[in-house]
């Protein structure tokens, strides 16, 4: 029977769904239109073609509105708008929870594709229906992601705008049956609380955007073989290129930064499948845009750009196959879950990978290179090798990053590496030690023919700076600092030493020249501030009460400081823990840092941090640091460990902590927050009648003592006794202690007996644990950072003027 | 040519290395028994925590060290140390993974994985809590 549900809004969903199949439909007629006027330069198909996209852009941004407009209405009959979004989330996170899901995120892809779409088809001239062709086909895939229909009993895509009683887990509930459901349900499940916060409203469109123009070098190249003008298509796809490269990097450094603000790990890069999956297409994009920077001076590397441009929208669409199958599930923490679609994310990309390598090879013959050899000393032979480091890098990191996809094609059972950070820093710093020293000379050649008199003049000068500044440094990093450090040291100075003599010498006044000097200068502070804070960052958090475990096995890194009792030197600091806040779901720990003057001795207090814990029921407790930043270094500050009152529970619980059970011997001793319990043996002769215990009633008590701080002494004896073939247990307590003693087991065979001690909640000192890490040096990475962006935005706005010109 | 061939030679020699090393440094998902006969090697062990069995983390004696049981996808229960101040909200993990070796009757672990249910976006609890109003 149909049940009339009471208050539900379909109709936005059914405009929504109806929207879906049209941008669909639209989007495969665009291309297929696009591809007939390249074809027939029919000028009528490239209206055809340039109407569908509009539909296709038109539906895709209907479906986006309404996803925002049920979200603001609460529409929780909607399942997307329950799972994300609840009323009392802030307006201001409305965007994180719109891309939160996979469905959202798809369409925030799409969105760039059709802002992207919209500028191409203007802009590209007699390129645009071989361009725009493959970017309608790449909406094509994309919008069947979010189609949710099934089709010969395999379901394409999920639909974002599915009803929550149409989810199968919910259709089974009663609940569902009542005609008013809705009025049952309380609010909506929420945005994960890791995610309220600024970095991921700006992080994940960043990302997405440069996601999305990568796409515009693949669609160029293969419209360059598809016209067979092979070079053509490498001048007015060079801007877009290098935009990419730009935004990309960006997306990229604000994940770091992210991780680095409010992320537990302590630091800004921990290797994660995650984070692999987009630093590898920046890597091979970076790749690219340098190779085609040759092929436009030379005209020699024709087949590595179309090759290169290829490669990075794969591995595009491999990042997001990595990160959206669920198959990172047990490597990667921040991965999305598994919604059935890595079939067809499979289909996707091995679609273009294939259309790129059958052109490729229908067109080999054109392709033949008959350029001459590049010269020793010119400019694109060392490009090239610099090109060949970035690509040697970007596959170890992919093949590292594979092995969940290795274990599934093969059937292994590889896990990553133990030591992961390791394991990429043996591979990755020989790489950023060459990519420096190459960038370093790279511009000091010419293309074609360099005079090495003039070369060696140029570099040597900021060669032996480089070396004498690594000298010095090594009065403070220390004899036993590592040599690959010392190196990449060195030539991540000489490469920003080299191209600010060649930025003063070469450019001169021209700015908008210099484009390129100021971002390679930001790369390679970017690596020497990596190096430094990384290397050289100390934990001054010491716990020196542990055995050292080896190197393995980093156990002396947290400490334990208790309320306006502890201070604890770390460092150069004194520090203190003076209270906590709770405000909202935030428990703020204030955690005072004081300096000792020279000359009294006095301490006084330099700052005081809030790292606070996030109570979050749902996905549990999220620790967040705080840190506080100087000029040259930064003290991060993270609870580890706090106790947090629960309010629910029985009497009982919120008296007691849970209980300590220990498997016991005699002589054997429990150690309480006031005293020591020792087992002194077992007492098999109990009186009956004063324990009221029941005649037959089989019995044995463990004697203890306790003994507390001041050394005074209890004894207690809790009871373990078999009564009509059951187990009981008879508890005892020392109220002075607050102590409660339960004997509850006997394992016949070894004679153990087990113990549970349970403590009063206020026996417990007011404590946190937490870490302390000092990282000096990292403004040099996020200088390099802004300076990367910057200097290839110059170089961006450069090329696009040219091209337009 | 000449060149482009030696370099050819030089990526794939590379390559080669990348992957050898991928396969001698990681590390492998197993069991408590395989780990058992291999004490000094490093393994992943995935497996459930045991909720009956006791919990403890004394940071007044040691903040770096919380031990509890847990039982592997083969069933065999065993004491794990983690030298780690005990992670928030350890109690509403479902699967773990625990990375380290054996050390005679225990499992000595340097870090952790812990899956909450929750995390991926399963809905029974939040349906469960539902169907209680």
């Amino acid at each position: 029977m149909e049940i009339a549900y009471i208050g539900e809004q379909l109709f936005w969903g059914k405009i929504g769904n109806f929207l879906i199949m049209l941008g669909f439909t639209s989007a495969l007629l665009s291309g297929l239109s696009y591809l007939a006027a390249l074809r027939t330069g029919d000028s009528s198909w490239k209206k055809l073609a340039r109407g569908a996209f509009g539909i296709h852009a038109v539906s895709i941004l209907g479906v986006i509105g309404i996803i925002f407009y049920l979200i603001i209405q609460h529409r929780f009959e909607y399942l997307y708008v329950w799972e994300h979004s609840s009323t009392t989330m802030p307006l201001r996170y409305i965007f994180s929870c719109f891309w939160e899901g996979q469905e959202g995120s798809f369409l925030l892809w799409m969105f760039w594709h059709i802002i992207l779409g919209a500028i191409l088809m203007f802009r590209t001239g007699e390129w645009e229906s071989g361009v725009m062709s493959i970017m309608a086909l790449v909406q094509v895939f994309l919008t069947s992601m979010i189609l949710g229909v099934i089709v010969l009993g395999q379901k394409i895509g999920t639909n974002p705008f599915v009803l929550l009683r149409e989810h199968p887990e919910f259709a089974k509930l009663p609940f569902i049956k009542f005609p008013d459901y809705l009025n049952r349900i309380e609010d909506g499940r929420g945005l994960n609380p890791l995610l309220q916060n600024y970095w991921m409203t700006i992080h994940p469109p960043t990302l997405f955007m440069g996601f999305a123009l990568t796409v515009v070098p693949f669609a160029f190249a293969l419209t360059g073989l598809l016209r067979r003008k092979y070079s053509e298509w490498i001048k007015p796809a060079l801007p877009w290129t290098f935009l990419a490269i730009m935004i990309l990097g960006t997306g990229i450094l604000m994940g770091a930064a992210w991780a680095y603000e409010s992320l537990s790990f302590g630091g800004f890069w921990a290797w994660d499948p995650v984070e692999n999956a987009s630093l590898v297409p920046w890597m091979t994009l970076t790749a690219l845009g340098h190779v085609m920077l040759i092929q436009k001076h030379r005209g020699n590397a024709i087949i590595s750009s179309i090759v290169l441009a290829s490669i990075t929208f794969f591995f595009i669409l491999y990042s997001t196959f990595l990160t959206r199958s669920g198959i990172l599930g047990d490597s990667s923490v921040h991965s999305f879950t598994d919604l059935g679609m890595s079939g067809q994310l499979v289909i996707y990309m091995l679609f273009f990978l294939v259309l790129a390598m059958v052109l490729m090879f229908i067109r080999r013959k054109d392709l033949k290179d008959n350029s001459p050899e590049e010269q020793f000393a010119s400019r694109e032979f060392w490009m090239f090798i610099g090109i060949l480091v970035l690509v040697i890098g970007s596959l170890q990191i992919t093949f590292t990053t594979s092995t969940p996809v290795i274990n599934k094609l093969f059937g292994t059972k590889l896990a990553p590496p133990a030591d992961v950070i390791d394991h990429y820093n043996r591979w990755q710093i020989p790489v950023a030690i060459l990519l420096c020293l190459l960038i370093g000379i790279g511009q000091h050649f010419k293309y074609k023919q360099t005079d090495w008199n003039q070369f060696i003049k140029n570099v040597v000068p900021s060669a032996i700076a480089s070396l004498v500044i690594t000298l010095i440094s090594a009065i403070f990093l220390g004899i036993d600092y590592p040599v690959p450090y010392y190196i990449l040291l060195f030539a991540s100075v000489f490469a920003v030493l080299a191209n600010l003599s060649y930025m003063i010498k070469v450019t001169g006044t021209k700015f908008n020249k210099a484009g390129s000097s100021i971002a390679h200068i930001g790369f390679a502070l970017l690596l020497c501030g990596a190096l430094i804070s990384n290397s050289k960052k100390e934990i001054i958090s010491r716990n020196l009460k542990n055995v050292d475990l080896g190197k393995d096995f980093p156990n002396k890194e947290n400490i334990l400081i208790e309320h306006k009792k502890d201070t604890l030197p770390m460092g150069e600091y004194y520090v203190t823990y003076a209270g906590k806040v709770q405000e909202g779901i935030h428990i703020y720990y204030n955690i005072e840092y004081f300096k000792a003057d020279e000359q009294t001795g006095e301490k006084k207090k330099v700052f005081e941090l809030a790292p606070f814990i996030q109570l979050n029921e749902r996905m549990g407790n999220v620790a967040e640091p705080a840190t506080k930043h100087y000029l040259t270094k930064d003290i991060y500050t993270h609870i580890t460990y706090a106790e947090i009152e629960k309010k629910d529970g029985s009497n009982e619980d919120e008296v007691y902590q849970s209980p300590t059970v220990m498997e016991m011997a005699i002589g054997d001793t429990i150690i309480t927050s006031n005293s020591f319990v020792i087992l002194e043996g077992l007492d098999k002769n109990i009186d009956h009648e004063s324990n009221h215990l029941h005649d037959m009633d089989i019995a044995v008590g463990a004697k203890l003592r306790v003994e507390d701080v001041n050394k005074t002494q209890y004894k207690t004896l809790p009871l373990f006794l078999i009564r009509d073939y059951t187990m009981f247990h008879q508890d005892t307590e020392i109220p002075e202690l607050g102590l409660k003693f339960s004997f509850q087991k006997i394992d016949p065979v070894s004679g153990k007996v087990e113990i549970s001690v349970r403590e009063k909640k206020s026996n417990k000192r007011n404590f946190v644990i937490m870490k302390a890490i000092i990282f000096p040096g990292i403004n040099i990475l996020w200088t390099g950072c802004i300076l990367m962006v910057i200097g290839t935005a110059i170089a961006v706005r450069k090329r696009f003027s040219k091209s337009l010109s | 040519m000449k060149n482009k061939h030696i370099i050819a030679i030089v990526v794939i020699a590379i390559s080669i290395a990348a992957i050898l090393s991928t396969v001698a440094d990681s590390s492998t998902y197993a069991s408590f028994a395989t780990a058992l006969k291999s004490p000094n090697k490093t393994f992943h062990v995935v497996g459930l925590l045991v909720r009956e069995r006791p919990q403890e983390y004394n940071p007044e004696v040691d903040a770096d060290l919380f031990t509890f049981y847990m039982k592997d996808m083969e069933g065999i229960e065993k004491k794990v140390l983690l030298h780690m101040a005990r992670p928030q909200d350890f109690e509403k993990s479902e699967q773990i993974v625990v990375i380290g070796k054996m050390e005679g009757d225990e499992f000595v672990a340097h870090d952790i994985l812990m899956k909450c249910p929750s995390k991926y976006n399963d809905p029974k609890s939040e349906i469960e809590s539902m169907s209680r109003n």
